[in-house]
Parts: C-alpha cells; sequence; structure tokens
C-alpha cells in the first residue's frame, strides 16, 4: 500500500477517527455539495474482498475509502446520473472497474455529483444537486465529473473516479487543482458506466497524487469479459521504456485567456527545465474536433439514452393513455435540457439521407486525426496542452454558457476522439484559482504521462482550498 | 393489358442456441413471463452486450447453404426505433455488413424447380412480447435478445403459392440444419413479404410490405389476395399506395397498418459496444465441415439412386432425423425401398403413438436393418414383422432374439401345417360340407382359422395347398 494511502486505511470502521472525518466532510458538503450520497458509515466493498484473503493478499486498497461519479454502478447505492429520470433506480451490480477496487479491498463512501448523464462542463446541468468549487464557492467545479474532483480537492476522499467522454475527468481535476486521468480507450473496461457516448468514453481516476493515480489506473485496467471493447492488458499496456524526453507543442494554438495563457507557457518553460525537448507541431486537423466530437457523441447519445423510458426501471409518468404515450411522457418529466438538445441533435446527425453530410463525415474526420496523432506521437513521446481555455469560472450568467462551454471542450475531446489516454496536471494557482496542463500520449502509453508528471510534481506542489486539512487522519 | 407481379419475402428464423444473443439467459420458448431476464437484455443503464459466438456461428451456417459469400468481416449496427416491448429501444441488427451476401434457394414448385435470389442474411436480436389485457398492457421480455437470423430474398416470387412452396422447403432446410425449429405458430419462424404489380415488363410496380402471416397457409393467402387487390387497382386506372398492410385471418383481407409518410428512419449507426466479427479460418472452416446435403439433393438422390416414390422421399426427409436413420439402415444392407415402406408406415405411426424419437428409439438402424432381412428371407410373415417390430421398441431386446425365444418364425414343414389344417377341418365340419357341396366361398374362413392356429406364422402358399388338397 502506498504510504499516502495507509492513514486512510480503516478510517470508516475506526470509532475514534471517524465522527473527526464526519464533520470534516459535512462541513464542506455544506460548501461545495460534492456528493449525492454520502455513506461513511455503510461503505460498499467489504464483501468484494475475496473470503479469506490476508489483509495483504486484499491489496493495495484495504479499507481505504473513494467516491465514485454517480453514472458509475455500485451494488448498495442508487444510480442517479444525476437525472430526475433515475433518481430513485438502485442499481443491481456494480462496474467492473469498481469492483476491481473493491477487490483490493477500497470501499465506496459515496456516489458524487455530475452534469445529467455527464453532459455538461459545469457540474450545473445536473437535476440532483449544486456543486461547487472548494477554491471558490461562487465558482463551478467544472464537470461532468465536477463532484469527484471537487471531493478529492477538498481532501474528503483520497481518490476519486470519474468518467470522462470529452474532458469531464481532466477539466474539473484542472478547475479544482487535482490530477485527472482519462485512460486510453478499452484500457478500463465500459461495464457499469452509464453509457453517454460508447466510442468516446472511459472510466478515469482523479487524485491528489500520481502515485494514486497510476495505482488506481493499475488495479482497474485489463480485458474483462463483460466488455468485449476493453483490450487485453497482455498488449503493450504500461510498457516502460524510460523516461520521455520529447514533447510536442500545437503550433498556433489561440483562444486562451489570460490566466490560462500564461498557466499553459509557464508549464511548457518547467517541461523544459525538467529536460524535456520542445517540438513545435503542425496539426491541422485538430480544428475539426469539436464538430466531429459533438456529432458522434450526440449520435451515439440518441441512442443510449433510448432506454429510459420509465417502463421497466426509473422514473415512470404518472398517467398515460397508451404504451407510447408513457414512454413519451416519462421522457419529458425526466429529462433536463441539455440531455433532450444533444438527443435531438443526434437523432438529426443520423438522420437517412443526412448521414453522409454529418455523421460519416464525423467518423472520416475521426479516422484522419487518429491518424495525424499517431504520426506525430511517433515523433515525440508526448503532446501538451492546455486543459481548458479558461479557469475555473462562476456559476450562471456571469459564467460561460452552453454553446461557449461545448467550443472550450476543444483541448480534451482530441484526446477522446483519438481514443488516447491523457492527463490533466495541476500547476499551481493564479489568482486564489487552479491552473493545470494537460498530457497527452500514444494508445496505452500511461506510463509516459505518469513519468513526465513525476518529474514536473516537484515544481508544482499539488495546492490546497482554503480550510484544507486532513488533521482527521490522525 | 397483361400484369406481372413481384413478391419478395423477409424471413426471420429463431437460432435454437442456449443462451440469448447478448447475454446468458436461457433462450426458451413458453417459460414463465420475465423469468429469462438479466440487466443486459432488459437494457439497465452501463450493461454491455457480449456476442454469442454459437448464435452466430449457426446464421453462419445458414448463410452457407444458402450459397452465399460468408463475410470475412461483419459488424453490427443500431437499428434506431421507439417500441414499448423494446427494452433499449434500439436492436442490435446489421446493415452495411451482414453475414452472408448474395445467395440462392432451389425449391419445388408446380412439378418444377425454381431458383430465388437471396439477397442476404443478416443477425439480429429480437425484441419483448406485449400483452395486451383489458385496459392493462403487460410486457413479457424472456424473448428479447434472442438470436434471430433474417433472410431477405429477391422480389422473384409471383404469387402466393411460390411463396408457400418455398417457405414450405426453407423450413425444412433450417430444420435438417438443426439451427430453427420452424415453428410458425409460435413464431420461432416469420416471414413478412413485399409485393408490387406492374404492367408486364416494366419492371417493380409500388412496393406493399406485408405482415403478420402465421402460418405459410396465410402466407399464400394474404399474396394471392395482395397481388389481386393491386392488379385490381391497376386496371380500374388507380394507383397502389406505398405502404404496410396487415393480413387480416378472421377476415381473408389484407388492411393497411401504416402509409409510407409516418414510415420509420431506423437511423443505422455501427454498434460502439460490440467490434468487428472478423471470423479466422478456423471458424469458416467449421462452417463447411458441418454443411449438410440440402433436402433437395437428397430427394433427388432418393428418387434416382433408390427408386422411392416421390411421396415416401418427402416422407422420409420431412425429419433429417428420419432420413438419416433411412440412410444408416441401406448402408448396413437393407433394401431401399421395403426400408422406406417400413419407416413411413409401421415404424412411424409406432413412434407416433409413443412419442419417441426415431434417433433414440430402440430399434435403431442396425435392429431394423436385421428385422428387414429375416422378412426378406422369408423367415417371418409380414404381420410378425409388425409384432417384431412392436415389441422391440417396448421391450427394447434384439429381434434375432425376440423371434427365436417366442417361436415367431414361420412355419413350412408340411407335417406340422397339416395337422393344424387337419385339426381345422375336424372343427369345422359343417363348413366343410358346405364347400364339398358346391359353395366355394368359406374357403377363405378355413384359410383364414387355419393361420389363426398357427398363430399367423404359416408359410400362406403351403398352407393353402393343404387346404385345397384336404377339401378335394
Amino acid at each position: 500500500m502506498l504510504d499516502e494511502l495507509r492513514p486512510w486505511s480503516g478510517l470508516l470502521s475506526d470509532r475514534k477517527r471517524r465522527p473527526g472525518y464526519e464533520a470534516y466532510a459535512a462541513d464542506w458538503e455544506g460548501r461545495i455539495g460534492a456528493f449525492l450520497q454520502f455513506a461513511p458509515e455503510r461503505p460498499a466493498g467489504a464483501d468484494a474482498a475475496p473470503a479469506g484473503a490476508s489483509h495483504d493478499a486484499r491489496g493495495d486498497f484495504l479499507g481505504v475509502p473513494f467516491a465514485v461519479k454517480d453514472n458509475i454502478a455500485v451494488e448498495g447505492f442508487r444510480m442517479t446520473c444525476g437525472s430526475r429520470i433515475l433518481e430513485n433506480f438502485s442499481v443491481p451490480y456494480t462496474a467492473t472497474c469498481v469492483r476491481r477496487l473493491q477487490g483490493r479491498g477500497a470501499l465506496v463512501v459515496g456516489k458524487t455529483n455530475l452534469d445529467e448523464f455527464a453532459m455538461g462542463s459545469s457540474c450545473d446541468n445536473s437535476a440532483l444537486g449544486r456543486s461547487s468549487n472548494p477554491y471558490d464557492p461562487v465558482r463551478v467545479t467544472g464537470g461532468s465529473s465536477g463532484g469527484s474532483a471537487a471531493a478529492v480537492a477538498a481532501g474528503v476522499v483520497p481518490f476519486a473516479l470519474g468518467t470522462d467522454t470529452g474532458g469531464s475527468v481532466r477539466q474539473p481535476a484542472s478547475f479544482c487543482g487535482v490530477y485527472g486521468l482519462k485512460p486510453s480507450y478499452g484500457a478500463v473496461s465500459r461495464f457499469g458506466l452509464a453509457a453517454y457516448a460508447s466510442s468516446l468514453e472511459g472510466a478515469g481516476v482523479l487524485a491528489r497524487s500520481v502515485d494514486i493515480v497510476e495505482a488506481v489506473f493499475r488495479s482497474m485496467c485489463g480485458e474483462d469479459p463483460l466488455d468485449q471493447t476493453s483490450a487485453a492488458s497482455g498488449r503493450s499496456l504500461l510498457a516502460e521504456d524510460g523516461p520521455p524526453r520529447s514533447v510536442g507543442l500545437i503550433k498556433g494554438l489561440g483562444g486562451l485567456d489570460a490566466e490560462a495563457e500564461a498557466a499553459y507557457r509557464d508549464a511548457l518553460r518547467a517541461l523544459e527545465d525538467s529536460g524535456l525537448r520542445l517540438v513545435e507541431l503542425d496539426l491541422p486537423l485538430l480544428d475539426y474536433v469539436l464538430p466531429a466530437y459533438y456529432t458522434i457523441a450526440t449520435a451515439e447519445a440518441s441512442a443510449n439514452l433510448a432506454r429510459y423510458t420509465g417502463i421497466a426501471y426509473g422514473r415512470r409518468a404518472a398517467e398515460a393513455e397508451n404504451p407510447a404515450d408513457l414512454v413519451r411522457r416519462s421522457r419529458t418529466e425526466g429529462f433536463g435540457d441539455e440531455v433532450k438538445l444533444r438527443i435531438l441533435l443526434g437523432t438529426f446527425v443520423l438522420r437517412s439521407g443526412f448521414q453522409d453530410r454529418y455523421y460519416l463525415k464525423a467518423q472520416e474526420i475521426r479516422r484522419a486525426i487518429r491518424d495525424e496523432l499517431a504520426e506525430a506521437l511517433r515523433r515525440v513521446d508526448l503532446i501538451a496542452l492546455p486543459v481548458f481555455p479558461t479557469l475555473a469560472f462562476p456559476h450562471g450568467d456571469t459564467g460561460m454558457d452552453q454553446f461557449q462551454q461545448k467550443m472550450a471542450d476543444k483541448f480534451t475531446c482530441t484526446a477522446n476522439v483519438a481514443g488516447l489516454p491523457a492527463l490533466a496536471v495541476p500547476t499551481g494557482l493564479s489568482k486564489g484559482l487552479p491552473t493545470g496542463i494537460q498530457l497527452m500520449a500514444a494508445a496505452f502509453r500511461e506510463d509516459r504521462l505518469f513519468a513526465c508528471a513525476r518529474s514536473l510534481a516537484p515544481l508544482y506542489p499539488v495546492p490546497e482550498p482554503p480550510s484544507f486539512s486532513q488533521e482527521f487522519l490522525k | 393489358m397483361k400484369y406481372s407481379s413481384y413478391v419478395g419475402l423477409e424471413i426471420h428464423i429463431h437460432l435454437l442456441t442456449q443462451t440469448k444473443a447478448f447475454c446468458s439467459c436461457a433462450a426458451r420458448f413458453g417459460d414463465e413471463p420475465n423469468t429469462n431476464v438479466c440487466p443486459v437484455c432488459l437494457g439497465y443503464p452501463g450493461v454491455l452486450p457480449s456476442l454469442n459466438e454459437d448464435a452466430l456461428f449457426m446464421g453462419y451456417r445458414v448463410a452457407h447453404a444458402l450459397g452465399c459469400e460468408l463475410s470475412r468481416c461483419t459488424i453490427f449496427e443500431r437499428k434506431n426505433y421507439f417500441y414499448p416491448d423494446m427494452p433499449k429501444n434500439y436492436q442490435i441488427s446489421q446493415f452495411a455488413a451482414p453475414l452472408g451476401g448474395a445467395g440462392y434457394f432451389d425449391f419445388e414448385v408446380r412439378g418444377g424447380i425454381k431458383r430465388l435470389s437471396i439477397r442476404e442474411c443478416h443477425f439480429e436480436e429480437d425484441a419483448g412480447k406485449l400483452v395486451h389485457a383489458g385496459t392493462m398492457t403487460f410486457i413479457d421480455y424472456n424473448r428479447a435478445g434472442y438470436p434471430l437470423l433474417e433472410i431477405v430474398t429477391e422480389p422473384e416470387l409471383v404469387d402466393g403459392e411460390e411463396a408457400e412452396a418455398f417457405l414450405r422447403s426453407f423450413r425444412r432446410l433450417v430444420r435438417h440444419l438443426g439451427v430453427c425449429d420452424g415453428n410458425m405458430e409460435e413464431g420461432s419462424l416469420r416471414c413478412d413479404a413485399n409485393v408490387s404489380v406492374n404492367e408486364e415488363g416494366r419492371g417493380l410496380g409500388v412496393k406493399v410490405e406485408l405482415k403478420n402471416m402465421n402460418s405459410s397457409r396465410f402466407v399464400r393467402m394474404g399474396l394471392d389476395y395482395e397481388v389481386k387487390r393491386q392488379t385490381a387497382r391497376l386496371k380500374d386506372g388507380r394507383k397502389v399506395e406505398q405502404e404496410t398492410r396487415l393480413w387480416n385471418e378472421n377476415r381473408d383481407v389484407t388492411e393497411t397498418m401504416r402509409k409510407k409518410e409516418s414510415a420509420s428512419d431506423y437511423r443505422y449507426f455501427p454498434e460502439p459496444d460490440l467490434p468487428p466479427f472478423c471470423p479466422e479460418e478456423a471458424f469458416l472452416a467449421r462452417v463447411r465441415d458441418s454443411a449438410i446435403e440440402l433436402p433437395l439433393a437428397r430427394k433427388r438422390r432418393y428418387l434416382e439412386a433408390f427408386a422411392l416414390t416421390e411421396e415416401q422421399a418427402e416422407l422420409l426427409l420431412e425429419e433429417r432425423a428420419v432420413a438419416d436413420y433411412f440412410e444408416s439402415a441401406v448402408a448396413l444392407g437393407a433394401d431401399p425401398r421395403s426400408a422406406a415402406l417400413w419407416i413411413v408406415g409401421e415404424l412411424r405411426a409406432q413412434l407416433a403413438r409413443s412419442g419417441v424419437e426415431i434417433a433414440s428409439c430402440a430399434l435403431d438402424p442396425g435392429r431394423f436393418t436385421s428385422l428387414l432381412k429375416i422378412l426378406a428371407a422369408g423367415r417371418i410373415q409380414t404381420t410378425i414383422a409388425k409384432q417384431v417390430l412392436r415389441a422391440v421398441l417396448e421391450e427394447n431386446r434384439d429381434p434375432e432374439d425376440l423371434i427365436a425365444e417366442r417361436g415367431w418364425e414361420r412355419i413350412s414343414d408340411r407335417t406340422v401345417l397339416a395337422s393344424l389344417v387337419d385339426e381345422v377341418l375336424t372343427r369345422e365340419a359343417a363348413v366343410v360340407e358346405r364347400i364339398r357341396s358346391g359353395d366355394r366361398k368359406p374357403i377363405a374362413f378355413l384359410m383364414g382359422e387355419a393361420m389363426k392356429a398357427s398363430a399367423g406364422r404359416a408359410e400362406p402358399g403351403a398352407l393353402k395347398e393343404l387346404v385345397m388338397e384336404r377339401l378335394a
């Protein structure tokens, strides 16, 4: 077990320490609303450890609590996806990624808030709760894994799981000043993740240290018979061939606001200081990432969300004329505006006669982007990108509107469109708000992300929000 | 003006797998509603499909039997439409790259053979079933996720008779392949059709889809009705509307279900949860190795090589197990014609009575062949042979042993027969008297009595000779 996890082990079953922990968590909850469900008194996972296994064999997370985004199934908790339509849905199975951590002794302490069905970049699209940034509650956590990012940043859990379809782990991680890993597509089983855009998304990790991110990732990854798109762990996954030597930068990168731009430049200098050779890359196709991303994501979403009808499970309209009417009413009542918008967009781009113009073209662009990045990543070991064009923005009208938020996803969507691993690395504070940089590597080369992040770590100690404390661990 | 009609079929068959297409639930018909279900086939959030390779293997076997080009890389797609019995509101199906491409199927109709082109075979999952009861609607999801193969033909049939003949032959094919039970009433074989009529020589007309024909007879009636209806409209100078119609089996007519404008746009796109299925050479070799002789070819062989009657061949080929049994017996030396006669006659009747399958009955092809040989050698009478057949089935014994033990061999010894005949003539002295005074009719009666006295074992020729001698 990692030294930094050791104090967390057994915390929940420790009568002396638990009250302090609960008080600390409750204090933060009042301000940041990270959790939709929080149950330190009955965490999920103790049963998942193999019976009779010794403490050592049960692994690296014995008795360590963690939080799980509420679009990932954990038996014993509801899975709401931040939506009214699943508000009371008790899920009868556990996601493979969670189960693997439980198998090593980890305990799910709660389910964190998110944009409804992971559609958003602020967490404000949740129908069931409002989450705020631990550094400034007037500001958003980022999203969609905002609750997970806030809980980790506030020190309420040592790590949390999120899902990343277009930046949903990395952007909130960066807004809250923690590490956020989006693994290679297929590295971690998607079984148990309520699907939004199946070909783009996967489970990711948020933590305050690279070591924890890596340990969690290693525990979760590998082939799963329940997900036929999961990759065999026998592939080059986690290959190690020495530290990365070169990092690519995108030529002519623009659109960052002043703080984000300054932080990005500073991080590039830090990369150079840590011994990496900076190489300018010309990647003209990156301009097409966003339209391709939103076309594919909404197309898949329109099918993935068709199952929510209130018939076999979930919220059901109180009255209906007939089965078709029941479905219509349940969906009208159950979904929020952003979800409806994306379902409509996805239905639109898939219409017969229009597929050539939208969906099929997007797939073509996707292939081209994948090829362009694969080629670039043969020349350099890593690519460095901003995470988001701004730092954490305020809730509501003074912040970014839904369209601006989508436009701002362009740096994070790239990794999803190409299936590549990417890591958000915290790079300190600017005017009291966290900043970060994003590293991206070739598929199944997470090792390079970890190595580079480690070399940056001494330069950028992970920041702590006001009133951060880990006293309850003692 | 002469008109031509064009009929194409879309046939769905339930593949006889142990488990469903994408989960491990039992694929079984007739269980309590909603017992063979799990989060995957109920479309719960977060679950993913796992392809049942057995089901795909069966699909490839059908495609191969239809002479279709077998896909080296077949992909799954989502077919999107809302229906209350569809758990996910999309169906995992195939569109751009189905497992089987163009092929054909030969079948007999109107005394000849017709070749129908197959457009494609694709794999998909079934939906659940709605049950309406008064103002309530119930859903049974047991069927949701059943593996289906859809076979799409070109519109090369002309009427209901051809469609019915095709369907019967096709049903026999899938039963011989062992991939589907072919039961139309239970819905494990379903047939939709498209029909168009046009002036001769002017190609396809306006297409009408026809559904809800739950037997091959209804397929024939529905198509004939529809061809007639469309032809009549055209003759009247009216147009045929593009629409979907349902066969109403109570009124024997087709009725509008939905017009073209409300037709679904299925918005197909590749299923992101399933990688393409690109079978290795070993898989395709297994498909080829498990190919069977097509029932039609087999029938021609029976007529030519064994000189069976048309009817015998048809009856033998109704079930593959029966045909296999027949061929095993022939291979063991049974005379083909008498084997056929006995199988479609006495054996079939006895098995039907007891409900035992031919493949597992006590009269295996070896015993059956030895029985036929004993009969052919004249060692037993035909009626005794039937008795032996029944006894073997009931007691699971060897025919030779039974005949020996029960003394069922034919009696040809003249002294034995003579004493039997004398006994009967003495007992029936009055009848003998009538015959001697010129009434020949009761001779048959005396023969019967003598045969009865031998328990059916007497050699009829010798017996008759003796009776006639005594009466002379």
